[in-house]
Parts: C-alpha cells; sequence; structure tokens
C-alpha cells in the first residue's frame, strides 16, 4: 500500500491503522513485527471504513489478554477519534501507559510518598532511608545492612541457586514415560515389541513426573518492614531469575505485582520501574485489604493446588484483623502451603502478639523468622519440606 | 476492499444466524469469528467458567453445517491422547497372522504401520476431515506447558509428523477455538498466533435474551426477575459467581417447583432451588432466608 499515491485516502488510512501497532506496543502492548502484517490483511478483509467494525476486529486481533481487552476501548478513541472527542480518553491513556511500561516518570514524582518508596530499592537512597527509619530498631538487630552490596549480592545468590535447586526436585505422583525407572510400563513395552514380532525385548518404563510448585511471594514493603524489604526483593529478584514460575507482589496499603519489573534484565530500570510500583507507599500497612485485593483479582488465576504462598511481613496490620483472617483461610483454601516469614520474630523480647499475627497464626503452615541469611539458609529445608 | 457496509452487513448476519442456533452474541464477536473464518487462525476464548465460551464453538459449529472434535485438556494430557495412538494389539495380532504369509517383509511392515492400525485422536481426526470442522481445544490452560508448545507447532504449520508414517497435512484448515479459564498464565507465543476474545458475565439484556431462547416457558415476568436476581447474586462476595448455564439450570428448577414469580413471601422455596444457582459451602451460608427475601423483593 506504501506505494500508493499519497492522497489516496484509504492508503494514508492504513498507514494510521499501521502505525496503530506501534501505539499500543508503546502502552505495553505485546504487539510483534508479525501483528503488524497482520493487521493490514486484515483490514483489507474487513475493510477500515467503519469504525465499529474496525474497532471490533482489531481488539480481537492485537490483545492477547484480559487487562489489555479492558483497557483497548480507551486506547483506540485517543488514537482514531478526533483529539476534541478524546481528549478526556487521552489524559486516561497516558497515565495507564505509564503504569505498564514503566517508563514514564512523571506523574508519580509529586506524590509524597514516592521518595519513601525510592528508600527501599535504591542503594544510594537506602542508606538515608534507613537512617531516618527507626535507629532503636539497628540497635537490636544484626542483620541485613551489615552486609556490603558485593558481598550481599554474592550470598544471595548463591543461597537462591540452593533453593531452587531442592526445588527442582520435587516429584509428583503422575508418572511419564521414561528410558529407566522403576516401574514397567506395559503399554509402551507392547508398543516397543511391535518392532520385535511381539517378543518384549526392549522393555519401557515410567518414573515419577517431576515438577516445581508455583512460587507466590507477598511482601510487606510497609515503613515498619523498610529494613528488610530492600532484602527481600533482592530475594525476589534472584527467585525470579532463578525460577520459571514465580510470582511476586508487594502491599502496603495497596498490593502491587512487580513480577514484570523485577524480571527486566536491566537492573537500574527493574529499581526504577519498582519505584513507579512502590508509589504511595508509608502509610500504615493493611494486610487484610490487600489480601483481599488479591484473592479477588489474582487469586483464581494464580494460586492453584501447587502454589506456595510466602508472606513475608511483620504482621503490624492497621486494618480489621478479621478481615486479614477471612483473607488468609480464603488464599490457605486455594493453596498448597502457606508460610509466613516474619523478620522480627528473632528480637528479644518480641512475641507475636499483634493482632494482625493473631489473626493469622491458625492459618499457616509455618511461621518462621527471617531476618537475616543464616536464619533462611536454616530455614531453607523447613520451607521446602513444607512445600512438598 | 469490501465496502465497510457490507462488512457490518456480515457481522449482523452472522449475529443472527448465531441466535437462530440458540446463542446470542456480542457484535464483537461475531466480527472476531469472521476474522477468523479470513484469515484462518485460531480464537482464543478467555472468560470465568459458565459465560458460554464452550458453547461458541458448538454453537459455530451448527451455523457453519460443520463437525464438531472437541478435546478435553487435562493435566498430563500427551501427544498419545492428544494426535494418535497406534492400535499395538491390533498391530500383534495382525504380525502373527502374517508369520505364514508368503509376501516379502518389507510390503507386511508397511501393511502393519498403515493407516488402518492408526488410532486418530482428536487433533489428527480434525486436520484430515475433508470439510473444514470446528476443533475446540477446551480449557487449554490445564494441559501442562509441554503440550502447549507441542499445540504452537500444529496451529502454524497445521501438519503433524507421525515418524513411522510420515507427514500428514492438513487437507482443510479446521476452524480452531481455543477456551481458556486463566488457571495458568498462557505462553505469550501461543496468545500471539491467536485472535483474542474477553468473555464477561453477559448484561442483563444479553442474559434476558438467553433465558428467553433457551427457557421459553419461563414467562416474561420470570424471565425478568430470575435474571435479575442473578444479576445481583454476581454482585455479591461469592467464591464461585453464578453462570449463564446455572442461570438456566435454576430457571429450570423453578419451573419445575412450579414457582411463576419471586417475591419476598416466596423466599423459601426460592432457598430450596437456590442448589442449582449456588455452588459452594461458603456461599450457601451467604443466603439466608433475609438476604434471599431481599434480593427477590428488589427483583
Amino acid at each position: 500500500m506504501a506505494a500508493s499515491p499519497e492522497l489516496d485516502p484509504g492508503a494514508v488510512l492504513l498507514a494510521r491503522v499501521a502505525g496503530f501497532a506501534g501505539f499500543l506496543r508503546a502502552n505495553g502492548y505485546s504487539v510483534g513485527g508479525a501483528d503488524s502484517s497482520r493487521l493490514l490483511e486484515a483490514s483489507l478483509q474487513t475493510g477500515i471504513l467503519d469504525q465499529q467494525v474496525l474497532r471490533w476486529s482489531l481488539k480481537a486481533l492485537l490483545c492477547g489478554r484480559g487487562d489489555e481487552w479492558r483497557r483497548f476501548d480507551a486506547l483506540f478513541d485517543a488514537y482514531f477519534l478526533p483529539p476534541n472527542k478524546s481528549v478526556f480518553v487521552a489524559s486516561n491513556v497516558v497515565s495507564t501507559g505509564a503504569q505498564a511500561t514503566g517508563e514514564v516518570h512523571e506523574g508519580s514524582e509529586n506524590e509524597p510518598a514516592a521518595g519513601a518508596g525510592h528508600g527501599v530499592v535504591d542503594d544510594d537512597d537506602a542508606g538515608a532511608a534507613r537512617h531516618g527509619a527507626s535507629r532503636e530498631e539497628s540497635l537490636a538487630t544484626t542483620d541485613f545492612r551489615d552486609l556490603s552490596e558485593a558481598e550481599h549480592a554474592r550470598a544471595i545468590e548463591a543461597l537462591m541457586r540452593r533453593f531452587a535447586r531442592r526445588l527442582k526436585h520435587l516429584y509428583l505422583r503422575r508418572e511419564e514415560r521414561a528410558h529407566r525407572g522403576r516401574r514397567l510400563d506395559l503399554q509402551g513395552t507392547i508398543r516397543n515389541s511391535v518392532a520385535c514380532g511381539g517378543t518384549p525385548l526392549r522393555l519401557a518404563w515410567k518414573h515419577r513426573r517431576r515438577v516445581r510448585p508455583r512460587l507466590l511471594v507477598l511482601l510487606d514493603v510497609s515503613r515498619s518492614m523498610s529494613l528488610y524489604s530492600f532484602f527481600y526483593l533482592r530475594l525476589a529478584r534472584a527467585l525470579c531469575g532463578e525460577l520459571a514460575d514465580v510470582h511476586c507482589f508487594i502491599f502496603h496499603t495497596r498490593i502491587t505485582g512487580v513480577a514484570e519489573a523485577l524480571r527486566d534484565p536491566d537492573p537500574w530500570r527493574s529499581q526504577e520501574r519498582l519505584h513507579l510500583l512502590a508509589a504511595g507507599w508509608g502509610g500504615g500497612t493493611r494486610i487484610g485489604e490487600c489480601l483481599l485485593d488479591f484473592n479477588r483479582d489474582h487469586g483464581a488465576r494464580l494460586v492453584h493446588s501447587r502454589t506456595g504462598v510466602i508472606i513475608v511481613s511483620d504482621g503490624y496490620d492497621t486494618g480489621e484483623p478479621e478481615l486479614l483472617a477471612q483473607a488468609l483461610a480464603t488464599l490457605r483454601r486455594r493453596s498448597r502451603r502457606m508460610v509466613w516469614l516474619n523478620p522480627l520474630l528473632n528480637q528479644p523480647g518480641f512475641s507475636p502478639e499483634s493482632r494482625g499475627m493473631q489473626a493469622a497464626m491458625p492459618h499457616l503452615d509455618l511461621l518462621a523468622a527471617g531476618a537475616d541469611l543464616a536464619d533462611i539458609e536454616r530455614l531453607l529445608p523447613q520451607i521446602i519440606e513444607t512445600l512438598r | 476492499m469490501n465496502p465497510p457496509a457490507q462488512r457490518l452487513q456480515d457481522v449482523d448476519d452472522l449475529q443472527r444466524q448465531l441466535e437462530g442456533v440458540g446463542y446470542i452474541a456480542e457484535p464483537s464477536l461475531a466480527a472476531a469469528l469472521l476474522l477468523m473464518l479470513d484469515l484462518g487462525c485460531p480464537l482464543l476464548l478467555e472468560g470465568d467458567a459458565g459465560v458460554g465460551k464452550t458453547e461458541i464453538a458448538k454453537a459455530l459449529a451448527t451455523v457453519r453445517d460443520a463437525r464438531l472434535i472437541r478435546l478435553q485438556c487435562y493435566e498430563g494430557l500427551d501427544v498419545h491422547a492428544a494426535m494418535y495412538e497406534w492400535n499395538y494389539q491390533r498391530q500383534l495380532l495382525a504380525i502373527k497372522l502374517l508369520e505364514h504369509d508368503a509376501r516379502p517383509t518389507a510390503e507386511k511392515e508397511q501393511d502393519i504401520f498403515s493407516e488402518r492400525y492408526l488410532l486418530k485422536r482428536p487433533l489428527l481426526e480434525a486436520i484430515s476431515c475433508t470439510e473444514p470442522p470446528v476443533l475446540l481445544i477446551d480449557e487449554v490452560d490445564r494441559a501442562d506447558e509441554a503440550f502447549e508448545a507441542f499445540l504452537l507447532e500444529l496451529l502454524s504449520d497445521y501438519q503433524m509428523s507421525i515418524p513411522e508414517l510420515g507427514t500428514v497435512r492438513a487437507v482443510t484448515r479446521p476452524l480452531v477455538v481455543i477456551t481458556s479459564n486463566g488457571t495458568r498464565e498462557l505462553s505469550d507465543a501461543l496468545r500471539r498466533r491467536c485472535l483474542y476474545q474477553f468473555i464477561d458475565y453477559p448484561s442483563f439484556a444479553k442474559e434476558l435474551a438467553i433465558v428467553e431462547i433457551k427457557a421459553p416457558q419461563a414467562a416474561g415476568q420470570l424471565a425478568r426477575q430470575v435474571v435479575e436476581f442473578v444479576q445481583s447474586a454476581r454482585r455479591m462476595e461469592l467464591q464461585k459467581k453464578p453462570g449463564v448455564a446455572e442461570t438456566l439450570d435454576w430457571t429450570a428448577a423453578l419451573l419445575r417447583m412450579g414457582i411463576s414469580v419471586i417475591d419476598d413471601d416466596g423466599a423459601e422455596r426460592i432457598l430450596e432451588t437456590l442448589s442449582a444457582l449456588i455452588k459452594t459451602r461458603a456461599d450457601r451460608a451467604g443466603f439466608t432466608r433475609e438476604v434471599v427475601a431481599r434480593i427477590a423483593a428488589a427483583c
């Protein structure tokens, strides 16, 4: 179509349609080059002059998942409708785009809490945030902060490798065919013996199928946790790198998925994206409400009977403990095991008496401390045993 | 390029045809189905359980007068259950019978590995039909990732290779409808190859139309009340929201009990039929007599 004269309105429109793929990509859609060519093919098929038909067709063609589906109409209006008709929609689009790609930094800068959010993930600011956070606590603990950067990173990496290796060795009861094993696969043996005229010369075996459990990490990043959340975010990042089926969410007063941001291969950009996600930081923690939100929006999708849920929080909840108990009960029913790591647990004089912890206790398979690497190291066998 | 009015007309026609076989489709769905016919790529349907994903394939098959081939996915689904399997028992029997046959060995071998001894499973069945069938791959998210990768290969080339027999090419391209309940995140590669349609719970008007078409015995007022009741039940915090199938079951249950109007006086009798609508214990506990009476009064 590019060869057609420039004034041909059809060609101009087609070029515009082709540009739409790029526009969606900029808004965080996974639209590839092949889609652009299919887009043109589809537009030729359906005709592009009727707005409704074009909308329905492009929606089917370019969306890949539920959230893209829901955002599509606004983006379509913003792109194709004349500007005076789409002022409102366009402003919406910019903000969704920013959240989705994490590349537009304006907008959350002026949020009062964004600076504090910075503290968790950014090394330079982390120091400042720590000083401000609570001096008293720093006296009582000898944890992650004392490790220097490089040591820290290496230790976590080694730990994660061990953890991941162990997780890879979980087996299911379901069996699959194998070259060797402990049980004879009769059907396979008969199948192999066809070539030898029915004499079972080559035996087929079955062994138990290996499966990796899915891990769901729910990480409290409220201010009372700020000493630890930096460490745990690193841990989560290492986990995401080692294992395929890891899903990580952070929460304080809201809950946000960070798996995408953690998987970003560029560590600096990964941190930038985490800042944006942690915006709104610094208020109290509403664990119960956050978990309820999680159950509603992601529970059915992410939590299944092989999911191990790891919650990292100090249990200081400003919300209603009943809500927390209810949310945990739902989550526990869906999942395989639930582990709660409380970094404060090993502090002298600490007992899990906060109302949040009290409400949570009946639903947990394991409550453990996790204030430093040695703690986590000690816990690994226990956690793996619990996930089994 | 088709004139735009033509395409809109096509969408409208398909919608009416689907309605003719008892499926109420949104125009966007009809447009996606048309596009799927044009481009020949699979259609991926996502949405909660019970919003009518599977029904689409059935309706499409009826409208196109095509065969419906269904592959129900489950964990551990493998090639032998999805594509093909040799009928070993018959093969062995044939070997014994052929032992005293005078033909050369190569010929006998050919005979044993011929299509006669091949058990066709849904996928092979679908690509060897002479008329393009509708292939429904139901709940693909239940199958393992490995199966998904394998499906990709089939869906891009519409051919499969059977080592003993060679490559089997599709005679005609099946219309592939894939459904997913979202219990597992599907791979981007699969999503990219498919058209996508998210199916939400139906609006009041759409659900009313469905009830009227599927349960014509429910008189106008009852149908409206049933739909209103179900719609407000969906707005409640339930573990398992009732789908369209549940609405229809419940309508049938009400009719069977001889209930022709929903009001707060009849709450007791409505409670007896709720087992058709509410499917978990916790949800059932939330539907006390007072709750039912309140919703019924609002209908």
